[in-house]
Protein backbone atom coordinates (compact mmCIF):
# COMPACT_ATOMS: atom_id res chain seq x y z
CA UNK A 1 0.00 0.00 0.00
CA UNK A 2 2.95 2.25 0.47
CA UNK A 3 4.36 1.94 -2.68
CA UNK A 4 0.43 1.71 -4.15
CA UNK A 5 -1.16 5.30 -2.70
CA UNK A 6 1.82 7.28 -4.96
CA UNK A 7 1.20 5.35 -7.73
CA UNK A 8 -2.29 5.84 -7.62
CA UNK A 9 -2.18 9.29 -7.00
CA UNK A 10 -0.15 9.51 -9.92
CA UNK A 11 -3.13 7.73 -12.19
CA UNK A 12 -5.04 9.67 -10.15
CA UNK A 13 -3.74 12.97 -11.40
CA UNK A 14 -3.31 12.00 -14.61
CA UNK A 15 -7.11 11.11 -15.07
CA UNK A 16 -7.51 14.85 -13.43
CA UNK A 17 -5.33 16.33 -16.04
CA UNK A 18 -7.23 14.52 -19.22
CA UNK A 19 -10.68 15.59 -17.81
CA UNK A 20 -9.72 18.99 -17.13
CA UNK A 21 -8.73 18.92 -20.82
CA UNK A 22 -11.98 16.99 -21.92
CA UNK A 23 -13.97 19.54 -19.91
CA UNK A 24 -12.17 22.42 -21.71
CA UNK A 25 -12.62 21.10 -25.04
CA UNK A 26 -8.91 19.27 -25.92
CA UNK A 27 -7.78 16.16 -26.19
CA UNK A 28 -5.18 15.97 -23.00
CA UNK A 29 -1.98 13.97 -22.30
CA UNK A 30 -2.02 10.18 -21.95
CA UNK A 31 -3.25 9.48 -18.60
CA UNK A 32 -0.02 8.32 -17.40
CA UNK A 33 1.59 11.91 -17.67
CA UNK A 34 2.84 12.04 -14.02
CA UNK A 35 5.52 9.35 -14.45
CA UNK A 36 6.42 10.84 -17.48
CA UNK A 37 6.95 14.25 -15.29
CA UNK A 38 8.65 12.82 -12.51
CA UNK A 39 10.95 10.26 -13.92
CA UNK A 40 12.18 13.27 -16.39
CA UNK A 41 12.30 15.81 -13.13
CA UNK A 42 14.35 13.04 -11.25
CA UNK A 43 17.01 12.38 -14.56
CA UNK A 44 17.58 16.14 -14.93
CA UNK A 45 21.10 17.31 -13.97
CA UNK A 46 21.32 18.72 -10.38
CA UNK A 47 20.98 22.58 -9.50
CA UNK A 48 21.81 23.26 -6.05
CA UNK A 49 20.56 26.84 -4.77
CA UNK A 50 21.35 25.72 -1.65
CA UNK A 51 22.55 23.06 0.94
CA UNK A 52 19.38 23.61 3.14
CA UNK A 53 17.28 23.55 0.22
CA UNK A 54 17.90 19.83 -0.49
CA UNK A 55 18.05 18.78 3.32
CA UNK A 56 14.36 20.65 2.93
CA UNK A 57 13.10 19.14 -0.13
CA UNK A 58 14.12 15.67 1.37
CA UNK A 59 13.07 16.09 5.10
CA UNK A 60 9.75 17.00 3.36
CA UNK A 61 9.31 13.73 1.26
CA UNK A 62 10.39 11.77 4.40
CA UNK A 63 7.75 13.30 6.38
CA UNK A 64 5.25 12.64 4.17
CA UNK A 65 6.35 8.58 3.83
CA UNK A 66 6.44 8.48 7.09
CA UNK A 67 2.71 9.88 7.34
CA UNK A 68 1.26 7.89 4.73
CA UNK A 69 3.26 4.67 5.95
CA UNK A 70 1.45 4.68 9.93
CA UNK A 71 -1.73 5.39 7.95
CA UNK A 72 -1.26 2.21 5.91
CA UNK A 73 -0.32 0.31 8.86
CA UNK A 74 -3.32 2.13 10.84
CA UNK A 75 -1.79 3.66 13.31
CA UNK A 76 -2.64 7.21 14.93
CA UNK A 77 -4.75 9.39 12.83
CA UNK A 78 -3.07 12.69 14.60
CA UNK A 79 0.05 11.82 14.70
CA UNK A 80 -0.32 11.34 10.79
CA UNK A 81 -1.74 14.49 10.93
CA UNK A 82 1.19 16.15 12.54
CA UNK A 83 3.91 14.69 10.22
CA UNK A 84 1.97 15.37 7.63
CA UNK A 85 1.74 19.25 8.47
CA UNK A 86 5.67 19.21 9.56
CA UNK A 87 6.28 17.71 5.92
CA UNK A 88 4.31 20.77 4.23
CA UNK A 89 6.15 23.00 6.87
CA UNK A 90 9.66 21.60 5.53
CA UNK A 91 8.71 22.67 2.18
CA UNK A 92 8.15 25.98 3.37
CA UNK A 93 11.48 26.43 5.06
CA UNK A 94 12.98 24.56 2.01
CA UNK A 95 11.64 27.63 -0.43
CA UNK A 96 12.23 29.95 2.83
CA UNK A 97 16.13 29.22 2.21
CA UNK A 98 16.40 30.59 -1.31
CA UNK A 99 17.04 34.08 -1.95
CA UNK A 100 14.02 34.88 -4.69
CA UNK A 101 11.00 37.35 -4.40
CA UNK A 102 8.79 34.55 -6.00
CA UNK A 103 9.61 31.93 -3.76
CA UNK A 104 8.96 34.54 -1.00
CA UNK A 105 5.78 35.23 -2.22
CA UNK A 106 5.13 31.16 -2.57
CA UNK A 107 5.84 30.18 0.79
CA UNK A 108 4.41 32.87 2.74
CA UNK A 109 0.98 32.14 0.06
CA UNK A 110 2.27 28.42 1.27
CA UNK A 111 2.27 29.00 5.38
CA UNK A 112 -1.38 30.58 5.13
CA UNK A 113 -2.87 28.19 3.23
CA UNK A 114 -1.46 25.80 5.66
CA UNK A 115 -3.34 28.13 8.34
CA UNK A 116 -6.49 27.81 6.49
CA UNK A 117 -6.18 24.20 5.99
CA UNK A 118 -4.70 23.05 8.83
CA UNK A 119 -7.17 23.94 11.52
CA UNK A 120 -10.29 22.14 9.70
CA UNK A 121 -8.26 19.11 9.44
CA UNK A 122 -7.37 18.57 12.65
CA UNK A 123 -10.99 19.62 13.76
CA UNK A 124 -12.02 16.73 11.64
CA UNK A 125 -9.10 14.35 13.18
CA UNK A 126 -10.42 15.23 16.36
CA UNK A 127 -14.29 14.54 15.80
CA UNK A 128 -13.00 11.31 14.19
CA UNK A 129 -11.69 10.83 17.47
CA UNK A 130 -15.12 11.76 19.87
CA UNK A 131 -17.18 9.61 17.12
CA UNK A 132 -15.17 6.65 17.67
CA UNK A 133 -13.29 7.35 21.00
CA UNK A 134 -9.91 5.96 19.19
CA UNK A 135 -7.84 7.98 16.72
CA UNK A 136 -5.94 4.58 15.96
CA UNK A 137 -7.18 3.29 12.46
CA UNK A 138 -7.31 -0.13 12.91
CA UNK A 139 -9.70 -0.07 15.47
CA UNK A 140 -12.30 2.34 13.81
CA UNK A 141 -13.91 -0.68 11.87
CA UNK A 142 -17.22 1.38 10.90
CA UNK A 143 -18.65 3.43 7.97
CA UNK A 144 -18.01 7.12 9.63
CA UNK A 145 -20.14 8.64 6.01
CA UNK A 146 -23.29 8.17 8.21
CA UNK A 147 -22.28 10.45 11.50
CA UNK A 148 -19.75 12.36 9.96
CA UNK A 149 -21.26 13.82 6.52
CA UNK A 150 -20.96 17.21 7.36
CA UNK A 151 -17.37 16.55 8.10
CA UNK A 152 -16.74 15.31 4.90
CA UNK A 153 -17.80 18.47 3.20
CA UNK A 154 -15.06 20.16 5.45
CA UNK A 155 -12.46 17.98 3.83
CA UNK A 156 -13.67 18.38 0.62
CA UNK A 157 -12.54 22.43 1.27
CA UNK A 158 -8.69 21.02 2.76
CA UNK A 159 -8.72 18.97 -0.52
CA UNK A 160 -9.38 21.42 -3.46
CA UNK A 161 -6.32 23.66 -1.20
CA UNK A 162 -3.80 20.43 -0.99
CA UNK A 163 -4.38 19.97 -4.86
CA UNK A 164 -3.66 23.22 -5.79
CA UNK A 165 -6.60 24.01 -7.44
CA UNK A 166 -9.02 26.99 -8.15
CA UNK A 167 -10.19 28.59 -6.47
CA UNK A 168 -7.61 28.09 -3.30
CA UNK A 169 -4.50 27.78 -5.95
CA UNK A 170 -3.18 30.77 -4.11
CA UNK A 171 0.58 29.71 -3.60
CA UNK A 172 1.20 27.75 -6.78
CA UNK A 173 -0.80 30.75 -8.72
CA UNK A 174 0.90 29.97 -11.80
CA UNK A 175 -0.10 33.08 -13.64
CA UNK A 176 0.97 35.65 -10.50
CA UNK A 177 3.93 33.83 -8.87
CA UNK A 178 5.03 31.78 -11.46
CA UNK A 179 4.77 28.30 -9.63
CA UNK A 180 5.13 29.78 -5.13
CA UNK A 181 7.14 27.52 -3.18
CA UNK A 182 8.42 25.20 -6.07
CA UNK A 183 9.99 28.14 -7.65
CA UNK A 184 13.78 27.71 -7.29
CA UNK A 185 13.69 23.93 -7.03
CA UNK A 186 14.94 22.36 -10.48
CA UNK A 187 15.21 19.14 -11.83
CA UNK A 188 15.42 16.08 -9.01
CA UNK A 189 14.48 18.05 -6.41
CA UNK A 190 11.74 19.28 -7.95
CA UNK A 191 10.82 15.59 -8.29
CA UNK A 192 11.63 14.97 -5.11
CA UNK A 193 8.81 17.67 -3.96
CA UNK A 194 7.01 16.56 -6.51
CA UNK A 195 6.86 13.22 -5.13
CA UNK A 196 6.21 14.38 -1.28
CA UNK A 197 3.33 16.11 -2.60
CA UNK A 198 1.95 12.93 -3.69
CA UNK A 199 2.15 11.60 -0.46
CA UNK A 200 0.89 14.22 0.78
CA UNK A 201 -2.27 13.68 -1.44
CA UNK A 202 -2.29 10.23 -0.85
CA UNK A 203 -2.62 10.64 2.96
CA UNK A 204 -5.37 13.13 2.29
CA UNK A 205 -7.34 10.58 0.79
CA UNK A 206 -6.34 7.61 2.85
CA UNK A 207 -8.74 9.81 5.33
CA UNK A 208 -11.50 10.01 2.51
CA UNK A 209 -11.03 5.89 2.06
CA UNK A 210 -11.87 5.69 6.37
CA UNK A 211 -14.84 7.12 5.91
CA UNK A 212 -16.69 3.86 4.11
CA UNK A 213 -16.19 0.73 5.73
CA UNK A 214 -18.12 -3.00 5.15
CA UNK A 215 -16.87 -6.30 7.05
CA UNK A 216 -16.63 -7.90 2.94
CA UNK A 217 -13.59 -6.48 1.62
CA UNK A 218 -14.30 -5.93 -1.95
CA UNK A 219 -17.18 -4.05 -0.96
CA UNK A 220 -15.35 -1.91 1.36
CA UNK A 221 -12.32 -1.14 -0.89
CA UNK A 222 -15.43 -0.31 -3.92
CA UNK A 223 -16.92 1.84 -1.47
CA UNK A 224 -13.63 3.70 -0.48
CA UNK A 225 -12.69 3.94 -4.24
CA UNK A 226 -15.91 5.41 -5.30
CA UNK A 227 -15.47 7.98 -1.90
CA UNK A 228 -12.17 9.32 -3.83
CA UNK A 229 -13.57 9.49 -7.56
CA UNK A 230 -16.03 11.38 -6.22
CA UNK A 231 -14.00 13.62 -4.23
CA UNK A 232 -11.57 13.85 -7.24
CA UNK A 233 -14.65 14.44 -9.81
CA UNK A 234 -16.29 17.20 -7.14
CA UNK A 235 -12.83 19.16 -7.48
CA UNK A 236 -12.15 19.27 -11.03
CA UNK A 237 -15.69 20.48 -11.45
CA UNK A 238 -15.06 23.04 -8.80
CA UNK A 239 -11.41 24.05 -10.71
CA UNK A 240 -12.94 24.34 -14.18
CA UNK A 241 -15.76 26.36 -12.68
CA UNK A 242 -14.03 29.13 -10.87
CA UNK A 243 -11.42 31.33 -10.58
CA UNK A 244 -9.06 32.54 -7.98
CA UNK A 245 -9.99 34.24 -4.74
CA UNK A 246 -7.85 36.41 -2.59
CA UNK A 247 -5.92 35.22 0.35
CA UNK A 248 -7.87 36.86 2.88
CA UNK A 249 -11.27 35.23 1.18
CA UNK A 250 -9.96 31.74 1.31
CA UNK A 251 -8.76 32.17 5.16
CA UNK A 252 -12.25 33.78 6.27
CA UNK A 253 -14.01 30.84 3.66
CA UNK A 254 -12.05 28.14 5.34
CA UNK A 255 -12.03 29.02 8.91
CA UNK A 256 -15.79 29.92 9.02
CA UNK A 257 -17.55 27.79 7.07
CA UNK A 258 -15.40 24.84 7.51
CA UNK A 259 -15.30 25.10 11.16
CA UNK A 260 -18.97 25.42 11.23
CA UNK A 261 -19.61 22.00 9.24
CA UNK A 262 -17.47 20.46 11.82
CA UNK A 263 -19.65 21.95 14.53
CA UNK A 264 -22.59 21.24 13.44
CA UNK A 265 -21.38 17.60 12.73
CA UNK A 266 -19.74 17.39 16.85
CA UNK A 267 -23.59 18.79 17.88
CA UNK A 268 -25.24 16.00 16.15
CA UNK A 269 -22.66 13.23 17.18
CA UNK A 270 -22.87 14.46 20.67
CA UNK A 271 -26.62 14.75 20.56
CA UNK A 272 -26.51 11.10 19.19
CA UNK A 273 -24.35 10.10 21.97
CA UNK A 274 -26.93 10.98 24.19
CA UNK A 275 -29.29 9.33 22.44
CA UNK A 276 -31.63 12.09 21.60
CA UNK A 277 -31.72 11.56 18.15
CA UNK B 1 18.17 5.32 -18.77
CA UNK B 2 15.55 4.10 -21.08
CA UNK B 3 12.86 5.35 -19.09
CA UNK B 4 14.21 8.22 -18.47
CA UNK B 5 15.23 8.98 -22.34
CA UNK B 6 11.35 7.93 -23.01
CA UNK B 7 10.19 10.03 -20.43
CA UNK B 8 12.18 13.16 -21.26
CA UNK B 9 10.90 13.23 -24.84
CA UNK B 10 6.88 12.29 -23.33
CA UNK B 11 7.60 15.74 -21.07
CA UNK B 12 9.03 18.71 -22.43
CA UNK B 13 7.99 21.94 -20.78
CA UNK B 14 8.80 24.87 -22.45
CA UNK B 15 9.85 28.26 -21.42
CA UNK B 16 8.88 30.72 -23.94
CA UNK B 17 11.11 34.10 -24.06
CA UNK B 18 10.26 36.98 -26.14
CA UNK B 19 13.92 38.46 -27.17
CA UNK B 20 12.27 41.69 -28.92
CA UNK B 21 9.85 40.16 -31.33
CA UNK B 22 7.19 42.08 -32.90
CA UNK B 23 4.70 39.78 -30.91
CA UNK B 24 3.69 38.12 -34.34
CA UNK B 25 5.71 34.59 -33.25
CA UNK B 26 4.12 35.29 -29.93
CA UNK B 27 0.38 34.67 -30.74
CA UNK B 28 1.08 31.88 -32.42
CA UNK B 29 3.35 30.43 -29.88
CA UNK B 30 0.29 30.72 -27.76
CA UNK B 31 -2.40 29.26 -30.10
CA UNK B 32 -0.21 26.06 -29.48
CA UNK B 33 -1.98 25.91 -26.20
CA UNK B 34 -5.76 26.26 -27.47
CA UNK B 35 -8.00 23.79 -28.12
CA UNK B 36 -6.93 23.41 -31.97
CA UNK B 37 -3.29 22.70 -32.05
CA UNK B 38 -3.55 21.07 -27.89
CA UNK B 39 -0.16 20.52 -27.29
CA UNK B 40 -0.45 18.91 -23.98
CA UNK B 41 -1.63 15.84 -25.37
CA UNK B 42 2.55 15.43 -25.85
CA UNK B 43 3.07 16.65 -22.46
CA UNK B 44 3.89 19.80 -23.40
CA UNK B 45 3.67 22.36 -20.12
CA UNK B 46 3.90 26.07 -20.40
CA UNK B 47 6.42 26.55 -17.37
CA UNK B 48 7.08 30.17 -17.35
CA UNK B 49 10.28 29.32 -15.54
CA UNK B 50 13.53 28.27 -16.27
CA UNK B 51 14.43 26.28 -13.44
CA UNK B 52 11.67 23.97 -14.56
CA UNK B 53 12.27 23.78 -18.59
CA UNK B 54 13.47 21.85 -21.09
CA UNK B 55 12.89 23.48 -23.89
CA UNK B 56 13.49 27.25 -24.41
CA UNK B 57 11.25 28.79 -27.45
CA UNK B 58 12.77 31.98 -28.69
CA UNK B 59 11.15 34.65 -30.43
CA UNK B 60 12.04 38.10 -32.43
CA UNK B 61 15.79 39.56 -32.77
CA UNK B 62 18.53 39.92 -29.84
CA UNK B 63 18.22 43.08 -28.84
CA UNK B 64 21.17 44.35 -26.81
CA UNK B 65 18.87 45.07 -23.77
CA UNK B 66 18.04 41.73 -23.83
CA UNK B 67 21.55 39.85 -24.58
CA UNK B 68 22.42 39.11 -20.93
CA UNK B 69 18.83 38.39 -19.66
CA UNK B 70 18.45 35.61 -22.86
CA UNK B 71 22.46 34.53 -21.55
CA UNK B 72 20.80 34.11 -17.59
CA UNK B 73 17.36 32.46 -18.97
CA UNK B 74 19.46 29.59 -20.66
CA UNK B 75 22.04 28.95 -17.85
CA UNK B 76 19.31 28.79 -15.21
CA UNK B 77 18.32 25.63 -17.26
CA UNK B 78 19.44 22.46 -16.11
CA UNK B 79 20.55 19.87 -18.25
CA UNK B 80 19.28 18.34 -21.09
CA UNK B 81 17.97 21.28 -22.53
CA UNK B 82 16.95 22.26 -25.81
CA UNK B 83 16.88 25.85 -27.54
CA UNK B 84 14.84 26.72 -30.25
CA UNK B 85 14.48 29.67 -32.56
CA UNK B 86 11.03 30.96 -33.87
CA UNK B 87 10.44 33.07 -36.87
CA UNK B 88 12.87 34.40 -39.17
CA UNK B 89 13.97 37.12 -36.81
CA UNK B 90 14.77 34.62 -34.10
CA UNK B 91 17.02 32.59 -36.90
CA UNK B 92 18.88 35.47 -38.80
CA UNK B 93 17.58 38.49 -37.37
CA UNK B 94 15.83 38.99 -40.70
CA UNK B 95 14.95 42.58 -40.98
CA UNK B 96 16.23 43.76 -37.80
CA UNK B 97 19.91 41.70 -38.60
CA UNK B 98 21.88 45.59 -39.29
CA UNK B 99 20.04 47.48 -37.03
CA UNK B 100 21.92 49.57 -34.20
CA UNK B 101 20.36 48.18 -31.27
CA UNK B 102 19.94 44.68 -32.42
CA UNK B 103 22.66 41.73 -32.33
CA UNK B 104 20.86 39.63 -34.54
CA UNK B 105 20.13 35.79 -34.28
CA UNK B 106 19.47 34.00 -31.11
CA UNK B 107 22.66 32.03 -32.10
CA UNK B 108 24.62 35.24 -31.67
CA UNK B 109 24.28 34.60 -27.96
CA UNK B 110 23.50 30.70 -26.85
CA UNK B 111 23.52 27.80 -28.69
CA UNK B 112 20.51 26.31 -30.99
CA UNK B 113 19.24 23.31 -32.09
CA UNK B 114 15.96 23.69 -34.08
CA UNK B 115 15.75 27.04 -36.32
CA UNK B 116 12.20 27.59 -37.71
CA UNK B 117 11.45 29.61 -40.18
CA UNK B 118 8.50 32.05 -41.11
CA UNK B 119 7.27 35.46 -40.45
CA UNK B 120 5.10 34.60 -38.60
CA UNK B 121 5.86 30.95 -38.02
CA UNK B 122 3.00 29.13 -38.19
CA UNK B 123 1.85 26.80 -35.19
CA UNK B 124 2.16 23.70 -37.56
CA UNK B 125 6.05 24.59 -38.72
CA UNK B 126 6.42 25.04 -34.49
CA UNK B 127 4.99 21.93 -33.64
CA UNK B 128 7.29 20.52 -36.71
CA UNK B 129 10.03 21.96 -35.15
CA UNK B 130 9.39 21.11 -31.48
CA UNK B 131 8.95 16.90 -32.60
CA UNK B 132 12.67 17.79 -34.34
CA UNK B 133 14.13 18.83 -31.37
CA UNK B 134 12.81 15.87 -29.19
CA UNK B 135 14.06 13.35 -32.57
CA UNK B 136 17.49 15.08 -31.80
CA UNK B 137 16.75 14.72 -27.77
CA UNK B 138 15.99 10.76 -28.95
CA UNK B 139 19.04 10.56 -31.00
CA UNK B 140 21.30 12.25 -27.69
CA UNK B 141 22.08 15.27 -29.79
CA UNK B 142 22.17 17.82 -27.44
CA UNK B 143 23.29 21.36 -27.85
CA UNK B 144 26.98 21.16 -27.20
CA UNK B 145 27.34 22.57 -23.11
CA UNK B 146 29.48 25.57 -23.67
CA UNK B 147 30.31 28.14 -21.44
CA UNK B 148 29.11 31.09 -22.52
CA UNK B 149 30.67 34.56 -21.99
CA UNK B 150 29.39 37.51 -22.52
CA UNK B 151 30.38 38.96 -26.21
CA UNK B 152 31.02 35.79 -27.48
CA UNK B 153 29.74 34.49 -30.48
CA UNK B 154 28.02 30.97 -30.45
CA UNK B 155 27.84 29.13 -33.68
CA UNK B 156 26.50 26.62 -33.95
CA UNK B 157 26.84 23.72 -37.07
CA UNK B 158 23.24 23.16 -37.91
CA UNK B 159 22.14 25.68 -40.94
CA UNK B 160 18.83 26.84 -40.92
CA UNK B 161 16.35 24.98 -43.11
Amino acid sequence: MLVLGPVAIGLLLGIDRKITARMQGRVGPPIVQPFYDLVKLLAKSPMVMNNGQIVFAFSCLVLQVAALALLVFRGDLLIVFFLSGAGSVALVLGAFSARSPYSYFGSQRELLQILAYEPVLLLVILLIGFDNETFTVRNLDTSLLPSLGLALLALMIVLVIKLQKSPYDIATAHQEIVSGPYVEYSGPFLGVTKLAHWFELAVVLGIFTLFYWNPNAIVSIAGKLAIVAVAMFVTQLIDNSTSRLTRERMLTFTLVFGTLLVAINFALVYLMKQGVM
Amino acid sequence: MVLADRSRVKSPWILHFDTGSCNGCDIETWALLTPIYDLERFGVVNEANPKHADLLLVTGPVTKKVEDRLRNLYSQMPEPRIVIAVGNCACTGAPFDDCYNVLGGIDRVIPVDVYIPGCAARPEAIIDGLVLGLKKWRERKFSPHVDIQPGREVVTEEASK
